[in-house]
This record gives C-alpha cells, sequence and structure tokens, in this order.
C-alpha cells in the first residue's frame, strides 16, 4: 500500500479521512476539543458536493446525521463528553433502527464540564453503553496521529457492514497533536470503500429488516423507489412498529449478535514487544505512545516490558487479553482515568489482581510516570 | 368523489390505533389528498414524525417514512433534506414534540428557513402519554400533571414560528378538511419553512377531564376558539383574547431558502463564485 | 385489513367499511341530509356501527368522506356516478328534518332507542 507523509494534527486528519472515505454529511455542534473537526470538514466537504452544518446543539447534531444517513450518505459527527451525553438517545435510535454513521469522541476532562481544554480517556464505559437498552457497541480507538485517518476511515466501513453507529476515539492529547504521519493514499482509501449493502430486487419482495439472526438489516437509502419505515420502537421486517414477543425477541438479539459473532471482522489490537514480555502494559490512544517510549526505556535497563494496545476497544479484545494475562503475572493498565479499562482487563482475564495506573488531573502521563510504576509491581 | 386512498396506505396496518373520533385520521386524509393533488411521485417524498399519538402518522403512509425520538422530528428532517434537497420532506408532530421538547429544533428550523413542511397537530394536550400539560393547554384546565388546574401559560405557536423567521405560517383545524387540504397545498408548495398548527380533538383526554366528553363537544370547542383571519383581525383585542385566528397567516416568498443559500456555499467551495460576504443580504442583522 | 374498500358495491352513492369504523358519529353529525344513522352493534367499538339508512337521500356533498378519521366511509365520484346513469338526491326539508332528528336521537338511526 502507497502511503503519503502529511503534516497535520488529530483532528483535522480525522475529517480529511471522512471525506477520502466518502463522507458526505457532517452535523454537528462546537464543542472543544472536537471543534476544529468540524472547522476543518466545512471547509471540505462542500468542495466535493457534500454538506456540513453546524446545529443549534449536539442533539440537532447527531440527529441531521442520521437523518442523512437514513437517506443514504455517509455521515459524521464529532464531539467530546458533553455532546455524547447529550447524543445518546438517538445514538439508541441509530443503533435500533441499524442506520450507519460515524461519531468521534475527542476525550476530554470530566464528568461533566469537566477539564474542557485538557486530556482525560474518561468515556471508555460510556462508549460501550452511551444509549439505554441493549445492543452492542463498536468503538475504536486512535493510538497515533495517523490513526486518526486509518480508524476513522475504518470506521466508516465497519458502520456500513454492521449496519448501526461507530464511535471513534480519540483524546484531547492526540486531537491536537501536530506532527508528521504516514497515511493511505486517498485513492487505496476510495477503493478500499464497501458500502452498506443493499437490496436490487423488485420493492414487494423487499423487507429491510428480514435477515438472518447474526446479520445487520439491509436498508437501501431513501427516495430509490424502495419505501419502508424506520422507528426507534421495536419493529417487523417492514420495519413497521411491533410488539409481537418473538420478534422482538429476535430482534435484540440479532442487534447483539450481528457484532458478537463477527467480533474476527472488528477486532483489532496492536502487540509491542509482547513475544518475550514479563510484564504487560494494557494501554490505549495518547497514553500508548508514552507506553512505548516506557518499554524502549525498560528494556535498555533489562526489563522485559512490552504493550497490548487495543485499536478496537469495544469489542474488547477479551479473549487475546487472556492469552496473555494466563501466562504473564504483572499485568499493568495505564489509562488517563480510574480504571475504566482496567476492569474489562480484569473481567477478560478473570483476575482480581491487574494492577493499574490511573492519572484524572487532565495533563498526559508520562514515560517516567510508567517506568516508576512498572519498577514499583 | 370517492378517493383512492389505498394507494397511499399501508393497508395491512389498518385500522389506525388513534382513538375513534380522533382529529389525526381525517388530518392524515387531508394530508394524501394534497399529496395526490400535488401529483408527486410516492418516491420523492419523505415524512418524518415524532413521538405521540401524532408521531403514529408516518406508519399508516407509503411514503418513505422515519419515526423518530421525541422533539427532533425536524433535526432528523433537516439532514434528510439537506442530504435530498430536490425530494419534498414534511415533518409531523404533537404540540409537546414541537413545541416543548423540541422547541429549540422548531425555532431554528424556522430561522435557517429551511424548505420542508411542519405539520403540529396540537390537540392542546400530551394525549398518548395520558393528558400531561402541554405547552397549549388552556390555563385552567385540568390535567394529570396538574391536577389543581394548569397554570401553565400558553404558546402561540404561530407567533413563536413567525417570530423565529419561518416563511410561511398558518393554522387550520380538522373542523374543516378541504381548508386544511388547501393549506397543506400551499404549504408544500411554498419554498422555505412552512409551520401549519392543525388544530385537533383529544376528547379522550383533554375532552373528557375538562366536561368535553364527546368528539362532537370537542370540535364545538375548537370551532368556538378560532376564527378566519381576516375577521380576526376586525376584532378588539378584548375580543380576541381567547381567539386563535385561521388562515394563512405569514408568506414570504422572498426570503432566502437554506438549502438554496448552502449551493451557494458548494460553489464558493468550487471556485465557481465569490465568498459570499455581508453585501449579498439585505437584512444582515 | 379488508379488502380494498374504494370499490363501489354496486353503484351507491355512498358505502362503508365496517372494519375500520369506530362508531365515532362525526360523519352522522356533518350529513345534511339524514342519511345516516349509528346502530347497536354489540360487537364493535363503543357497542355501536354506521349504518346507511336512507342512501336515496345522499346528496353526495361528500362531508362525511372527507370528516371521517379512520377510511369507514366513502361516496362515490360524482363523474363515474352520473356517467353510470346515477344521480345523487336533492336536499329537501324532510331530509333536513330527519337529520335534525337522528341528531337528537344522539346520533343513532331513528329505529333505535338514543341511549349509547
Amino acid at each position: 500500500m502507497a502511503t503519503r507523509e502529511v503534516i497535520s494534527t488529530g483532528n483535522e486528519l480525522a475529517a480529511i479521512a471522512a471525506v477520502d472515505a466518502g463522507c458526505r454529511f457532517f452535523g454537528g455542534y462546537p464543542l472543544t476539543p472536537s471543534s476544529e473537526i468540524m472547522h476543518e470538514i466545512s471547509d471540505l466537504l462542500p468542495k466535493v458536493g457534500g454538506v456540513a452544518i453546524q446545529m443549534e446543539d449536539e442533539i440537532g447534531g447527531i440527529c441531521c446525521v442520521i437523518g442523512a444517513a437514513m437517506a443514504g450518505d455517509r455521515a459524521l459527527t464529532a464531539t467530546s463528553g458533553p455532546g455524547m451525553s447529550l447524543k445518546a438517545e438517538n445514538l439508541g435510535l441509530a443503533q435500533m433502527a441499524e442506520v450507519p454513521l460515524v461519531c468521534i469522541n475527542v476525550m476530554r476532562g470530566g464528568p461533566s464540564t469537566g477539564l474542557p481544554t485538557r486530556v482525560s480517556q474518561g468515556d471508555i464505559l460510556q462508549s460501550k453503553n452511551p444509549s439505554h437498552g441493549d445492543y452492542k457497541s463498536i468503538t475504536l480507538c486512535a493510538g497515533s496521529l495517523a490513526e486518526c485517518y486509518t480508524e476513522t476511515v475504518r470506521a466508516f466501513n465497519l458502520a456500513d457492514r454492521f449496519m448501526q453507529p461507530v464511535i471513534v476515539l480519540l483524546d484531547e492529547t492526540i486531537g491536537h497533536m501536530h506532527g508528521k504521519a504516514n497515511i493511505p493514499t486517498a485513492e487505496d482509501v476510495v477503493a478500499g470503500i464497501v458500502p452498506r449493502k443493499t437490496f436490487d430486487g423488485p420493492a414487494e419482495e423487499y423487507f429491510p429488516y428480514d435477515c438472518g439472526p447474526t446479520e445487520p438489516a439491509t436498508l437501501n437509502p431513501m427516495f430509490t423507489g424502495y419505501r419502508y419505515h424506520f422507528t426507534g420502537l421495536h419493529h417487523d421486517k417492514n420495519g413497521f412498529p411491533t410488539e409481537e414477543i418473538e420478534t422482538c425477541r429476535k430482534l435484540i438479539q440479532r442487534l447483539e449478535d450481528k457484532v458478537a459473532m463477527h467480533e474476527d471482522e472488528v477486532e483489532s489490537y496492536e502487540e509491542f514487544m509482547m513475544d518475550d514480555a514479563e510484564i504487560m502494559i494494557v494501554a490505549y490512544g495518547s497514553v500508548s505512545l508514552a507506553a512505548k517510549e516506557s518499554i524502549r526505556h525498560l528494556r535498555k535497563e533489562g526489563i522485559k516490558a512490552g504493550l497490548f494496545r487495543p485499536i478496537t476497544i469495544w469489542p474488547s479484545p477479551a479473549k487475546k487479553i487472556k492469552e496473555y494475562t494466563d501466562k504473564i503475572e504483572k499485568v499493568l493498565v495505564v489509562e488517563l482515568n480510574i480504571g475504566q479499562f482496567h476492569s474489562e482487563v480484569q473481567r477478560a482475564a478473570a483476575r482480581l489482581d491487574i494492577d493499574g495506573l490511573f492519572k484524572v488531573n487532565g495533563r498526559a502521563l508520562s514515560p517516567h510516570e510508567i517506568v516508576s510504576k512498572v519498577k514499583e509491581l | 368523489m370517492a378517493f383512492n386512498y389505498d394507494k397511499y396506505l399501508r393497508l395491512e396496518k389498518m385500522p389506525t390505533l388513534w382513538c375513534w373520533g380522533c382529529g389525526d385520521g381525517v388530518i392524515l386524509k387531508a394530508f394524501v389528498r394534497a399529496i395526490d393533488k400535488m401529483g408527486i411521485d410516492q418516491n420523492d417524498v419523505c415524512v418524518v414524525s415524532g413521538i405521540g399519538c401524532s408521531g403514529r402518522f408516518s406508519s399508516y403512509i407509503d411514503f418513505n417514512t422515519v419515526h423518530t425520538t421525541h422533539g427532533r422530528t425536524v433535526a432528523y428532517a433537516t439532514g434528510i433534506k439537506l442530504s435530498r434537497p430536490d425530494k419534498l420532506v414534511v415533518c409531523v408532530g404533537g404540540d409537546g414534540d414541537a413545541l416543548a421538547i423540541g422547541g429549540n429544533h422548531t425555532i431554528h428550523a424556522c430561522r435557517r428557513n429551511i424548505d420542508m413542511t411542519f405539520i403540529v397537530i396540537n390537540n392542546f394536550i400530551y394525549g398518548l402519554t395520558n393528558s400531561q400539560t402541554s405547552p397549549t393547554t388552556p390555563k385552567g384546565m385540568w390535567t394529570v400533571s396538574q391536577k389543581a388546574g394548569n397554570i401553565d401559560p400558553t404558546f402561540d405557536a404561530c407567533k413563536l414560528a413567525i417570530a423565529a423567521g419561518a416563511s410561511f405560517v398558518g393554522r387550520e383545524a380538522m373542523l374543516d378538511p378541504k381548508k386544511l387540504e388547501k393549506i397543506f397545498i400551499k404549504a408544500m408548495q411554498h419554498k422555505g419553512f412552512s409551520f401549519v398548527d392543525t388544530l385537533s380533538n383529544c376528547h379522550i383526554n383533554l375532552g373528557r377531564k375538562n366536561k368535553m366528553v364527546s368528539a362532537m363537544e370537542n370540535l364545538e370547542w375548537i370551532d368556538s376558539i378560532t376564527m378566519p383571519k381576516k375577521k380576526y383581525d376586525a376584532l378588539t383585542p378584548e375580543e380576541q383574547l381567547n381567539l386563535l385566528p385561521t388562515g394563512i397567516l405569514k408568506e414570504d416568498t422572498e426570503a432566502d431558502e437554506y438549502c438554496e443559500m448552502y449551493a451557494e456555499i458548494q460553489k464558493v467551495q468550487q471556485g465557481l463564485r465569490k465568498p459570499i460576504s455581508q453585501d449579498d443580504f439585505a437584512k444582515k442583522i | 385489513m379488508a379488502a380494498s374498500p374504494m370499490v363501489n358495491p354496486g353503484n351507491q352513492p355512498v358505502w362503508v367499511n365496517t372494519d375500520n369504523c369506530k362508531a365515532c358519529d362525526i360523519c352522522v353529525s356533518v350529513c345534511p341530509s339524514g342519511v345516516l344513522g349509528m346502530k347497536y352493534e354489540s360487537t364493535s367499538t363503543l357497542g355501536a356501527m354506521i349504518s346507511i339508512d336512507h342512501p336515496e337521500a345522499c346528496i353526495g356533498c361528500n362531508e362525511c368522506e372527507l370528516t371521517c378519521p379512520d377510511f369507514a366511509i366513502y361516496v362515490a365520484d360524482s363523474k363515474e356516478y352520473k356517467a353510470a346513469g346515477f344521480s345523487f338526491a336533492k336536499l329537501t326539508d324532510e331530509s333536513k328534518e330527519r337529520q335534525a332528528a337522528v341528531v337528537a336521537n344522539n346520533y343513532m338511526s331513528l329505529s333505535e332507542q338514543g341511549v349509547k
């Protein structure tokens, strides 16, 4: 795969990636530290005949995006923690009605207004279940400038594959980080676009929500001769509301299984110096950059540390984590929250003795802090 | 004049779940007749509805239909319309949907003057959820959330829409289905944001608890609080106090429409025209 | 979920789809000509059902069809009806009086007791 070298920020790369990946609609609202995504994409989209709109509030932002996706566009919204909280109800409707979209969350200090201009990774648990009810979140986390681009591209393809929202987590550090990145060419990205499945038989034979128990709905874009109903209520194969017992049960189970039974298509992680690791560090996002630096430092001192970095956060790489935690005694989860992914690692490992290095003061973790903690283990 | 509604209905969903005599059905039929008279292909129409009895509107008709979350009808529709500006997009919501939880989206869609029609089925109550006060429930009426009597002042939905910038604002009741059909046609043909306050009866929730048990009594009550604009304008303020004017209350065909303005932005970014500046607008503030 | 009710069941000026009628009385109240009335029907909504008592008095004004919320009553297309050799009635004092009586009878047909 050819690459090109660019100099940019994480936020801008995410915006560029969206447009390259075929996104033609953006709806959102300014929220630090994600606003630059809106600024950049508002400039880019009209050039390619797309639409970007700053709505009156965060909820308007997600709703118009879902509308555009229903009409058939690849659509994006971008926000931070408080905006995710506001968008939760409608993210749930997109899950229920199986509408594909990408929602970027550039994490900042929380909860509530928190620290608008400072970093945290405090939205990990929220990304697993932003909205009420049962469904399976797909959440990716960019761990470098280049991944701000590549993970956004992957998110659009996953959204169309699984017909649901895909959350892409950046954090304030990576969103605002400015530097060099080697990213795929726009041509390769375009060639790699896998759009949503559509039905092209006669309209009388089209049932959008009539699919196998581990398959997503087949939703033809609006206005193309296939008329059906979107709703957040439980619905039958036409999308019409129903309360029929088996239909409801099958629908909810399918929302879970369409992802759970295909985790291999979503799963993504990095194993950095894990081959002979005697200490496993688990980190993601901007913290992973410090973790890698700390590992290089520790290795020089003869300490065999390695990094396991989840790139797809949800569904979590539980099986792979367990493979390692079954053999490695010393496991340290390093994150800018109080153990949100740590609890998942403990669950995956079926252990209660996983160590944690948590920082919640809005500042980054330095390699030095990680090195010191590892030495304490 | 037998009219073929069947073509526009999802027949397997009939009969409707609305109560006997509910005006929603009359409004639905007027809407269907309006679409038919306009000669628009069903595939080119999108109807977006909110939550409430009026929210079920979209499930009965055979267009591209969306049943959204409470209050967000117009926001979803904004995305659909901007994505496909050449299609007909119609929003249907209740008084709670449009004026309470959805108030913000309503006033901003009016402000943007985006080309769509918002049929607000105003039955002066939260009907589906059993009689809670809505922003249009008359003061002093009994509601389940204000059993000692409603103290909440009311919105005049049309005044709100006009103040917020909608370029077509009208009001009709379901008492006269022919007038309803006419105003729907005008609203949908209008280029810009069309707001139609469509008064309806909820005798089961509002009526029964407020000494108007039958559908007929509710219709008489709606008749007593409405008056065509011409006659209304000739009254004194005291006489106007408890009346709502009906008909077309505002019709501005010159106002900039949002999708068309956005097309100008696309031209700017594609190098086909110079950037938009203050000089492009007479009224800028 | 009835079969299509749009088809005129034999050159009638007005006909009903009893599957859809919810006995709301609105059509009876707007008919100027005393054509309609409600009859007791224990198995339907509100225990009543629309009945076309005097089809010969139908003037084809279409008010019943326009105001029915439930797609339960239809009026013949006036062009087709005339082309088939039929015509709607004219409004008479007799039919107006009968309508007033039906309204006074709580919208029930005059053959029924006017209590719901």
